[in-house]
C-alpha cells in the first residue's frame, strides 16, 4: 500500500525527514504518532505528491510518488491538517467541483456528492456555505472531499484537531466504516485514544521512526507498570531512586519510573525515601509513556484540547 | 485536460457569481471615465464634447476589460493561500489545465463586465447597429482573452497579495495610457506611437474602435496577428510557470505558503 524507503526531506535549513522507512499494508489502520515538528505532515505531503523527496523513494499502491504522480493522485484521498474546502461555497458545490477535478462528468459528480453527503450524514447541511458549518461538520466535509476520488487509501493528517470528544467519536466511527469496507487508513493524531485503535503505530521523532509495532506490543515493551511520583524535591528524589537501584526516566516534566512489578517496590520506596511524597499513581503504560521512554521527551500535543501550549516541548509549532 | 480546464472555470465562475455585486461596482470606473473625464476633457478637446465621448467609448470598454481580467487573475495569488487549492493540486489535473482554466475564467468575467458597459454606448453618442455590435463583440472577446492572459502571466509569478496590485498598477496604467484609449494615437508624439506599437492594449482598443466607429489606426490584419501572437506567448509562459512548480513552490510561486 505504502512503501517508504530511506526517505529524506530537506527544506532550506531544516532536515524534516532523516531516513524514514515504513510499510503500510493493505486494509490496515496505521497511525503515525509524534510531537509537533516531527515530520508527519512532511511525510504526508510527499506521499500525496505535493512535495518531492530529497532522497529515498516512496510508493503508494505500487506507484512511485515522483514518476507515477498521476496514478498516485487518482488512487488516494487526503484530509489535510489545515482546512481545504472553499468556505464560501456550499458543501455540495465543494464536492461537485472535486468530482469535476477528478474527471467525472457533471451529472456523475453531482450524484457522487449526494452519495457521500448522505453516507456521512451531512445531507442536511450540504447546501449552506461551508463557513456556516460547525467544526465537526466541517471536518466531516473534509473527509467527504477526500472520498470523492473513491480512494483505496486515505491519508488523514490530524483530521480531528480541535474537535470535542463527541465529534471525534462521530468522525472515527465514519473512518472505521471506511476501513471495514477495505480502505487503508494512514493517519496522524495527537489524541492517544485515537492512536490506540490503529492496527499498527509508528512513532516518529525529529524525522526518524523510533518504533513501529502494534499498540499492544509497543506498550509491552515497557512491561509492568508506570509509577509517577510528586515530591517536595523531584531532583533529589530522582537521585535517591537512582542510588537505590531504580531507574527513573530521564527528562520529562514529572518523576516517572517504569517497573515490572510496581506493587512490590512501591511500599518500600514510600517508607524509605527521605523526601516527602505528595502523590503517587500507578498506571498501565500508555503510548505516551512508550514515547517518553524511547525519546526522553513527551509527545507534547496530546492534551485533549490544544488550548494554551504547556511549558516545555521546544518544537511546538503552535496549535497547528 | 479539457475536464480540468472546465473544472477550474466552473470553480472560478461560481465564486465570481457569489461576487456578482462587483459587476455593478465595476461600472463605476468606466462610467467615471466616460461621463466625467469624457465630458470635462471633451469640452477642451479639438474633437468637441460629444465627439470626444464617442471617441473614448471603446477605450473605456478596453479599460473595463483590462482591469476586470487582471483583477480576476489575482485569485491565483489568493488561491495559493487557501486550502481548497491544495486539494486541487493533489487531484489528477494537469497544471497546464489550471493555467488555461484561469485564463478562460478571467476572460469570461471581463467579457461579462464589458457587456454591462455596452448599453451605455448610446448615451455616449455611439449608436449600436447590428453589424457593429457583432464585430465589436468579436473584438471584445479577443481583448478579454488577451488581457486575461496578461493578468495570469503576471499573477502566476507572485505569491503575495500585497505586492501584486502594486506591480499590476505599475504595468496596467501605462499600458492603458499608451494605448490611445483616451486620445487619438495619430496626433501623439512620435515616441508614444512607437510605444503604442508594443502595447497589446493599443491593438485591442483599436479593433474595438474600428468596429464601432470604422476608423482604424493599425491595419486590422496586424492587430489580429499581434493579439493572437501575444495570447500564444503568454499562454505558453503561464503554462510553463504552472508546470514548473511541482515541488515546494506548487504553482510556480517563489514560495508556496504551505504552513500559512
Ligand atoms: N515549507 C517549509 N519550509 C521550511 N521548513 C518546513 C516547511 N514545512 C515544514 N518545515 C519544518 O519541517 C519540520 C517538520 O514539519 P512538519 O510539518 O512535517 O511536522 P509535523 O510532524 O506535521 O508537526 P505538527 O504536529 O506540528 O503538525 C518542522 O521543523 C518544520 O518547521
Ligand atoms: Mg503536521
Amino acid at each position: 500500500m505504502v512503501d517508504v524507503r530511506g526517505l529524506v526531506k530537506r527544506y532550506d535549513k531544516v532536515e524534516a525527514l532523516r531516513g524514514v522507512d515504513l510499510a503500510v499494508r493493505a486494509g490496515e489502520r496505521f497511525a503515525l504518532l509524534g510531537p509537533n515538528g516531527a515530520g508527519k505532515t512532511t511525510l504526508f505531503s510527499i506521499l500525496a505528491t505535493l512535495r518531492a523527496p530529497s532522497e529515498g523513494t516512496a510508493r503508494v499502491l505500487g506507484h512511485d510518488v515522483v514518476t507515477g504522480r498521476d496514478a498516485v493522485r487518482r488512487a488516494m484521498g487526503i484530509v489535510f491538517q489545515e482546512p481545504a474546502i472553499e468556505q464560501r461555497l456550499s458543501g455540495r458545490d465543494n464536492l461537485l467541483l472535486m468530482g469535476l477535478f477528478y474527471g467525472l462528468k457533471t451529472a456523475a459528480a453531482r450524484q457522487r456528492a449526494t452519495e457521500i453527503l448522505t453516507q456521512l450524514g451531512l445531507a442536511d447541511a450540504a447546501d449552506r456555505p461551508a463557513r456556516t458549518l460547525s467544526g465537526g461538520q466541517r471536518r466531516k466535509l473534509e473527509l467527504a472531499r477526500a472520498l470523492v476520488s473513491d480512494p483505496r487509501i486515505l491519508f488523514l493528517d490530524e483530521a480531528t484537531l480541535g474537535l470535542d470528544v463527541d465529534s471525534r467519536r462521530g468522525f472515527w466511527a465514519q473512518v472505521s466504516l471506511l476501513a471495514a469496507a477495505g480502505r487503508t487508513v494512514f493517519f496522524t493524531t495527537h489524541y492517544m485514544e485515537e492512536a490506540e485503535v490503529a492496527d499498527r503505530i509508528a512513532l516518529i521523532d525529529a524525522g526518524r521512526i523510533v518504533a513501529l509495532d502494534t499498540p499492544r506490543a509497543l506498550k509491552a515493551r515497557l512491561g509492568g507498570g508506570v509509577i509517577r511520583l510528586q515530591t517536595d524535591d523531584d531532583a533529589q528524589a530522582r537521585e535517591w531512586l537512582g542510588a537505590h537501584g531504580l531507574a527513573p526516566e530521564p527528562g520529562g516534566q514529572e518523576l516517572m519510573l517504569v517497573h515490572a512489578d510496581p506493587a512490590a517496590v512501591l511500599p518500600e520506596v514510600l517508607r524509605a525515601m527521605p523526601i516527602k511524597v505528595h502523590r503517587v499513581s500507578v498506571n498501565e503504560p500508555s503510548l505516551e509513556d512508550v514515547f517518553l521512554k524511547l525519546t526522553g521527551r513527551g509527545l507534547g500535543g496530546d492534551a485533549p484540547v490544544p488550548a494554551g501550549p504547556r511549558a516545555g516541548g521546544p518544537n511546538r509549532g503552535g496549535a497547528s | 485536460m479539457m475536464r480540468g480546464i472546465y473544472a477550474v472555470m466552473v470553480l472560478d465562475l461560481k465564486r465570481f457569481w457569489l461576487d456578482r455585486a462587483r459587476l455593478i461596482a465595476g461600472l463605476a470606473q468606466p462610467l467615471l471615465y466616460l461621463f466625467v473625464l469624457g465630458a470635462g476633457l471633451g469640452a477642451s478637446s479639438r474633437l468637441g464634447g460629444g465627439d470626444y465621448q464617442r471617441y473614448i467609448f471603446p477605450g473605456v470598454l478596453g479599460l473595463s476589460l483590462l482591469f476586470t481580467a487582471t483583477f480576476a487573475a489575482i485569485t491565483i495569488v489568493f488561491d495559493r493561500q487557501i486550502g481548497f487549492f491544495k486539494a486541487v493540486l493533489v487531484a489528477p489535473v494537469p497544471r497546464a489545465a489550471i493555467a488555461l482554466g484561469k485564463i478562460g475564467a478571467g476572460a469570461a468575467q471581463a467579457f461579462v463586465q464589458g457587456l454591462i458597459v455596452l448599453p451605455f454606448a448610446p448615451l455616449a453618442g455611439v449608436p449600436l447597429g447590428f453589424g457593429e455590435t457583432v464585430e465589436l463583440i468579436g473584438a471584445m472577446l479577443l481583448a478579454a482573452v488577451t488581457f486575461s492572459a496578461v493578468g495570469v502571466a503576471f499573477a502566476s509569478r507572485f505569491s503575495s497579495t500585497t505586492v501584486f496590485p502594486i506591480v499590476s498598477n505599475a504595468v496596467l496604467l501605462p499600458m492603458f495610457f499608451l494605448s490611445g484609449a483616451l486620445y487619438p494615437l495619430a496626433s501623439t508624439p512620435q515616441w508614444m506611437q512607437m510605444a503604442a506599437h508594443c502595447d497589446p492594449v493599443a491593438y485591442a482598443v483599436d479593433l474595438m474602435r474600428g468596429a464601432l466607429l470604422g476608423r482604424f489606426f493599425f491595419p486590422v490584419w496586424l492587430s489580429l496577428t499581434v493579439l493572437a501572437g501575444v495570447i500564444a506567448v503568454l499562454v505558453a509562459a503561464s503554462v510553463r510557470v504552472f508546470n514548473r512548480g511541482e515541488d515546494d513552490s506548487a504553482l510556480g510561486a517563489t514560495k508556496f505558503n504551505w504552513r500559512r
